[in-house]
């Protein structure tokens, strides 16, 4: 018998026990419901709210372990200092309250896997050793029937099991792991961490860039500068002002180098064509790009600042991949804006075989525009094309 | 006198070796890191070494550690410090184990030739540099400034200046004073600050810095 076979057989075995549970705990909370006009009631119902969070987390483990629904934990339970609060807290904390709607609607389908568990592994069991047993007394014939009835049965016990535990896993996966409004709480704060380390890691590159580059170049300059100053004062011999002379020279290349890199550096941090909006920004891109790019831009209304950076950036580093890994000849830069939303898509007919795995310069891209709550597809199967489409909302 | 520099910048390590070579200074060795750096000193015992602080593979004070440690190892190996940014607290680091032999200067001052190459030969010859920008932010600073509220405007001067290590003789060319007034104000600001007068010029700039709480 395979492991996960087993191992969800084992789960319909401990379902009466902890549906068993959950039941009486359904009483529990019911009672306190009933008895909150006493005021014992209140206590009593916050407790068994905080109850139904730890039945909840014996669930989601079970589930997870066994029969694969497997969630990340909801937020733990964090009341404030005294008693009152921790009762108020209990109240109105909607892991407790789901959790108690798991134990409630849980228990049909729990019945679902617990029939098929019997119909199938029990019932196959008893007809293939009915003959044994003789619980058929019309002998070999009914006997050479049975067992194979029993057999195929046994061979369908897995399959049906794992088809009758589908609304126990869909339960566990939408009651008991972290809701919705939680799980995109979660998503944002990953997203704001990304969003200020993003930002860091930025500045410290153009300081960077500026330190090592522009300023060290600068150095040179005046340096080259200075030495030309104590050439042409040192008198008007002709090997001084020759030397002069190719001093100045490579200090006029020198700043009109360093004027060069500048302005590569600027654009790096920000495009000046992106003042005069995005479709003007990725023209430019467009043209800069060293094999030919068709873009395609229907923007009925402007982005937000902030947003067209953003595409504009994701442009930049997906053009840069396909220069750099797609062998493709010509791209096509498509962007829409509509619904809200702006799409930005990035084709080529180059190899394929792009992944949004860790590690990858995709993997970044997708973070980037996860901050501002939009998402991007890749789909890039090997042989190509490759179709890259990020999706952000217009407006933040 | 023999150099080594120690500079991650190719375009400004080849420039200060072009630089120093045409002033008749021996450039034995230039490296990119602080461990080529010891390794260089340590083979060539230079006169001086010239040091860029922030280089690989950190680019935080790789040079400074490396500067420090070189001072401690050879101690008649002078070393300069060179940096883009003006730290006193850097500064502070590498005046911890005396003062003699050791100069800090911010890179640009290097387009002035002659003054670098004297800074340069006094660091050879045993003394201190400090750059004046150091020194300005040592001075300005809230509590420093109070200390130094005793002080007239021309004595202020005249600390400021032997803080970046000069000599009498040197303030007094600089402040255009005859040397024995620059005397008479040298030993107003030791009066003032309650500092042991001291002769020699590194001595002098480690008691005033000291008495700044660098």
């Amino acid at each position: 018998m395979p492991v996960t076979a087993a191992r969800e057989l084992a789960y319909t075995l401990i379902l009466p026990l902890m549906a068993g549970i959950g039941l009486v705990h359904l009483v529990v909370v019911l009672l306190s419901v009933l008895t909150t006009v006493n005021l014992i009631g209140v206590p009593m119902l916050a407790l068994s709210l905080v109850a139904a969070r730890g039945l909840g987390t014996v669930n989601r483990r079970l589930a997870g372990a066994l029969i694969g629904a497997r969630t990340t934990d909801p937020a733990p339970f964090r009341p404030g200092k005294g008693l009152f609060r921790w009762v108020g807290a209990a109240l109105v904390d909607a892991t407790g309250w789901r959790a108690v709607a798991h134990a409630l609607i849980r228990l049909p389908a729990a019945a679902l896997a617990l029939a098929t568990a019997a119909g199938l592994w029990g019932g196959g069991l008893v007809l293939l050793v009915s003959p044994v047993w003789r619980l058929v007394p019309e002998g070999w014939p009914s006997a050479a029937l049975l067992s194979p009835a029993g057999l195929a049965l046994l061979f369908l016990a897995p399959r049906g099991l794992r088809l009758a535990l589908s609304p126990e896993r869909l339960l566990a996966r939408t009651l008991l792991g972290p809701s919705a409004s939680e799980a995109r709480i979660r998503r944002l704060e990953r997203a704001r961490a990304f969003a200020v380390d993003d930002a860091v890691a930025r500045l410290r590159q153009v300081e960077r860039d500026l330190h090592d580059g522009t300023s060290a170049r600068l150095v040179t300059l005046a340096m080259s500068l200075g030495l030309a100053r104590e050439e042409l004062e040192l008198g008007h011999r002709p090997d001084h002002l020759e030397r002069a002379r190719a001093l100045v020279d490579g200090a006029h290349r020198d700043a009109k180098e360093t004027v060069a890199e500048l302005r590569d550096l600027i654009r790096g941090i920000l495009p000046p064509a992106l003042d005069q909006g995005l479709e003007t920004a990725l023209a430019t891109l467009a043209a800069r790009t060293p094999i030919p790019v068709r873009l395609h831009a229907d923007l009925p209304e402007r982005p937000d600042a902030s947003i067209e950076v953003v595409a504009y950036f994701c442009a930049t580093e997906l053009l840069a991949n396909v220069v750099r890994h797609s062998g493709a000849r010509h791209a096509a830069v498509d962007v829409r804006g509509g619904d809200g939303r702006l799409t930005l898509v990035v084709r080529d007919e180059g190899a394929g075989g792009a992944a949004s795995g860790a590690g990858s310069g995709l993997r970044g891209l997708a973070d980037r525009v996860g901050a501002v709550d939009g998402a991007m597809d890749v789909h890039s199967p090997q042989g190509g094309p490759t179709v890259i489409t990020v999706t952000i909302p217009l407006h933040l | 006198m023999r150099i080594v520099i120690a500079e991650d910048a190719a375009m400004l390590r080849d420039g200060l070796r072009m630089l120093l070579a045409a002033r008749g200074r021996d450039v034995v060795a230039a490296v990119g890191d602080g461990e080529a750096l010891r390794a260089a000193v340590a083979e060539h015992r230079p006169d001086v070494a010239v040091v860029d602080v922030r280089m690989p593979p950190t680019f935080t004070d790789e040079g400074l550690r490396a500067a420090i440690r070189i001072r401690r190892d050879h101690p008649g190996v002078g070393v300069l410090v060179f940096s883009q940014y003006v730290e006193t607290r850097y500064a502070a680091r590498l005046l911890a184990d005396g003062a003699d032999g050791v100069g800090y200067l911010l890179k640009e001052r290097v387009a002035d030739v002659r003054d670098f190459l004297s800074a340069l030969d006094r660091i050879a010859a045993g003394e201190t540099v400090l750059d004046p920008e150091v020194v300005t932010q040592i001075m300005g600073a809230g509590q420093r400034a109070e200390a130094l509220a005793a002080l007239t405007a021309r004595e202020r001067d005249v600390l400021a200046l032997m803080a970046q290590g000069r000599s009498n003789t040197a303030i007094a060319g600089a402040l255009f004073l005859s040397y024995g007034s620059v005397e008479k104000h040298v030993s107003q600001i030791f009066a003032k600050l309650g500092l042991p007068p001291s002769d020699h010029d590194h001595r002098r700039v480690l008691a005033v810095l000291r008495h700044l709480q660098v």
